[in-house]
């Protein structure tokens, strides 16, 4: 007896092979965007694998923190290679996941029946962007040391709750060793919980419901449209790119390897040209543009409302969007999405060459 | 500005009206003041006096009564009016507190008291018991009326401003004819290593001129003591010479120790070609024939200059891998451990012995060998990294190559199917 056979006895394997193969993928001007999603989820992969080895080494608190790093880049046998990977596959992935977001939200991917889709996938990228925060901290270098600094004061600016979130976040008053610890505690356990709940569903969804074709091609009968296979076809064309994208993350550990910095000193002041993350700039140099009041309402207060009224408007694009259920293409939704990509490219790029 | 001048004003009248009150001397001195010379005038920069501020008053150095108006009762009548202090008198003036410790203790606790004895025993002291009124008593340093505080920055004795009091005299040639002494110690000075270390770089643990020479007790110092002296911070370097064959050689023949490489008033800062005896090495002032001498010389120098060379080498392998993203901090600790080594050599070169500098050279050496051992691996390691990532990039892209003919085999293969599928329609 096979082991396929054995298992298929216990488990009716042979249902789900035969679902995938028979699951089909649109074939249009628009199927490349596809694949973004699974190099998402193909980088998210990488970073569970590589963060899992980087546990075996890295030392939580303020005394050993930078130090254990330092040993894994300098003693442990690759270390390197894990962290360099773990930090560009970091990036990677909210680039990627980014892009697959605006993909989405061009071909109007989310609307009637994939609402959900849409906002499992959006809490996934909020979640991204809190692995990439927590993370940041954890070798404990000065320029992430007063990164964190200036980003929990911001989470701190919320009405009503700013306070609250500020301590809950930094464990304290400052950042000190125990907020790396609860960092470390939010990166390693709460953080992918969460995600592998959330990105479940949100494969699931996809599963079920297939792929979105855009609007207009939905007006062309279905006999009409082309289609390929998932397995072989779609899976290798995936595969493909995954093994692109794993050169150019190890072409750049080489070549591009992420500093370790000096270890924070808690007492020292900040050093000058103090940056978040690039996935942040936009935010920062949006905050850095506003003035110390508008109207009543102080600066910091004001773009941190902006920014969370922002996010829950783009959260409820589909609700939104009426037009997208009827299947018709809306020129405001249009202008607001390229007008977003082009406001997020300036004030990122700003951020770097001022 | 206006605000600032007017309250000046106000607590200058209020504080003269009450100094006034209780002392008639002010009074006339206030009035006669204008037709004095600038440094003789009574009440400039007064306000400033620290005697005053403690509650002294005139009569305390000047004798006489400042409580009556009657200019004969205040002074020529009185039994204890000095009236103008002469030089020679003024040491035991001013020593009659200063050098009374329970009096002083009143004031601060930890005074020192030995001032005059001291001022006695300077060349100072000496040449003003002889009569000469020329040389430097208590106000000529300290200043007359508006005493400051010495650790006062406006004091004329503050470390800052001293050498420029001494000088007031000392570079003074006319002045100082009489006494046949140089005059261009300030000069000297101004551009030493100690000169720049105080004046331009504010460094007060810098020398000055009471630090080599003393201050109440000034004297240019002997040539016994000259080691001594320079010792009190170049400890180490006093030490080791103490105890070389050199110092009793010195000693004999009455060469200044330190002073006979180093110079005085103008030390620089010493370099490395002190030993270079091809190119202005120091010993040649004494030892022009060459041999042990010079062999001892060389040793030392290319010990030092082969130690700097190797510790610049490791510096740059250590700087290049860094650059290269080579996580190598930990290395630059033997670095720090070979400049130690480096600044201990030099040191050491003031025993004047072979094996003493070697030893230190040697550990120096280890150091910095350990470094470039530590960065060359590192480098060689990142070499390494590239080849693997030739080789692993290489087999991606073999993989990669063959999913994309796998893909279009694919594609082929739906082609065809689907146009059986067209025909079969047809």
């Amino acid at each position: 007896m096979s082991l396929w056979n054995w298992i298929n006895e216990r488990v009716d394997i042979k249902s789900a092979k035969n679902f995938a193969f028979k699951k089909k993928v649109p074939v249009f001007y628009g199927s490349i965007w596809y694949y973004l999603g699974g190099v998402s989820l193909f980088l998210f992969i990488i970073q569970v694998m590589t963060g899992i080895l980087l546990i075996l080494y890295y030392q939580p608190g303020s005394a050993t923190a930078f130090e254990s790093v330092k040993f894994i880049v300098s003693k442990v046998s690759y270390g390197w290679l894990i962290r360099e990977v773990h930090a560009w596959s970091a990036n990677l992935f909210v680039l990627f996941a980014f892009l697959h977001m605006f993909t989405v939200f061009f071909s109007k991917a989310y609307r009637k029946p994939r609402e959900m889709t849409w906002y499992s996938g959006m809490i996934l990228l909020v979640l991204a962007l809190a692995f990439g925060f927590s993370g940041y901290l954890l070798p404990w270098n000065e320029l992430a040391f007063f990164a964190t600094k200036v980003g929990s004061d911001i989470a701190g600016a919320f009405p009503v709750v700013g306070d609250f979130l500020l301590r809950l976040l930094r464990a304290g008053d400052e950042v000190t060793g125990a907020t790396l610890t609860r960092f470390y505690g939010i990166h390693i356990a709460l953080l992918p919980a969460i995600f592998t709940m959330i990105l479940g569903l949100h494969l699931a969804l996809v599963q079920i419901q297939g792929m979105s074709i855009p609007p207009e091609l939905e007006r062309i009968p279905e006999k009409h449209r082309r289609y390929m296979p998932f397995f072989p076809d779609f899976a290798i064309r995936d595969a493909l790119l995954w093994l692109i994208v794993l050169n150019i993350i190890a072409l750049l550990a080489v070549f591009f390897p992420w500093e370790l910095g000096t270890k924070a000193d808690p007492l020292a002041s900040a050093p000058a040209g103090i940056k978040p993350e690039w996935y942040f700039m936009f935010m920062f140099e949006t905050l850095k543009l506003i003035p110390s009041h508008v109207m009543f309402i102080e600066g910091e207060l004001f773009g941190v409302l902006l920014f969370t009224f922002g996010a829950i408007f783009w959260f409820l694009v589909p609700l939104l969007d009426r037009k997208a259920h009827r299947g018709e293409r809306s020129r405001f939704w249009k202008v607001v999405g390229v007008v977003l990509i082009l406001y997020m490219i300036m004030m990122t790029l700003w951020g770097y060459i001022q | 500005m206006k605000v600032k001048i007017i309250l000046s004003l106000f607590f200058t009248t209020v504080l003269f009206a009450d100094i006034s009150d209780e002392n008639t001397c002010f009074d006339c001195h206030q009035l006669m003041d204008e037709d004095l010379e600038q440094n003789e005038k009574v009440f400039e920069n007064i306000l400033e006096d620290i005697h005053l501020q403690v509650g002294l008053s005139c009569t305390d150095c000047h004798g006489g009564n400042s409580k009556t108006d009657d200019e004969d009762e205040a002074m020529w009548d009185d039994p204890t009016f000095r009236g103008k202090i002469s030089k020679i008198d003024q040491p035991e003036i001013c020593g009659s507190c200063h050098s009374d410790p329970q009096y002083m203790r009143q004031f601060i606790s930890s005074v020192k008291t030995d001032q005059v004895s001291q001022y006695w025993t300077s060349q100072h002291g000496k040449d003003l018991k002889k009569g000469v009124e020329k040389v430097a008593a208590c106000t000529d340093c300290h200043g007359l009326h508006g005493i400051i505080k010495a650790n006062d920055p406006r004091s004329k004795v503050y470390p800052l401003n001293l050498p420029t009091t001494c000088s007031s005299c000392h570079s003074d040639l006319e002045y100082m004819e009489s006494f046949g002494i140089p005059t261009d110690q300030y000069y000297l000075y101004r551009s030493s290593i100690h000169g720049t270390s105080l004046l331009d770089e504010q460094h007060l643990s810098a020398p000055a001129c009471n630090d080599c020479h003393g201050n109440h007790g000034a004297l240019p110092p002997d040539v016994v003591h000259i080691g001594d002296i320079c010792g009190s911070c170049h400890v180490n370097n006093n030490a080791l010479f103490q105890k070389s064959h050199l110092n009793e050689i010195f000693l004999t023949r009455g060469i200044g120790q330190c002073e006979a490489c180093h110079g005085n008033h103008g030390v620089k800062s010493p370099t490395d070609e002190y030993l270079n005896w091809e190119h202005g090495a120091v010993c040649v002032q004494c030892h022009q024939t060459g041999g042990l001498p010079k062999d001892l010389a060389d040793y030392f120098y290319h010990s030092i200059d082969s130690l700097k060379g190797r510790i610049k080498l490791a510096q740059d392998l250590l700087h290049e891998a860094e650059q290269k993203g080579m996580e190598v901090s930990d290395l630059y600790f033997s670095v720090e451990e070979s400049q130690k080594m480096l600044i201990q050599s030099r040191t050491n070169i003031h025993s004047f012995n072979k094996e003493f500098i070697s030893k230190t050279a040697e550990a120096g050496f280890k150091s910095a060998d350990q470094a470039i051992e530590g960065a060359s691996a590192a480098l060689f390691e990142f070499n390494d990294r590239r080849k693997w990532l030739f080789l692993s990039s290489l087999i991606i892209t073999i993989l990669a190559t063959t999913v994309y003919f796998k893909i279009r085999d694919l594609d082929r293969r739906d082609l065809r199917k689907n146009k059986t599928k067209g025909e079969e329609d047809d």
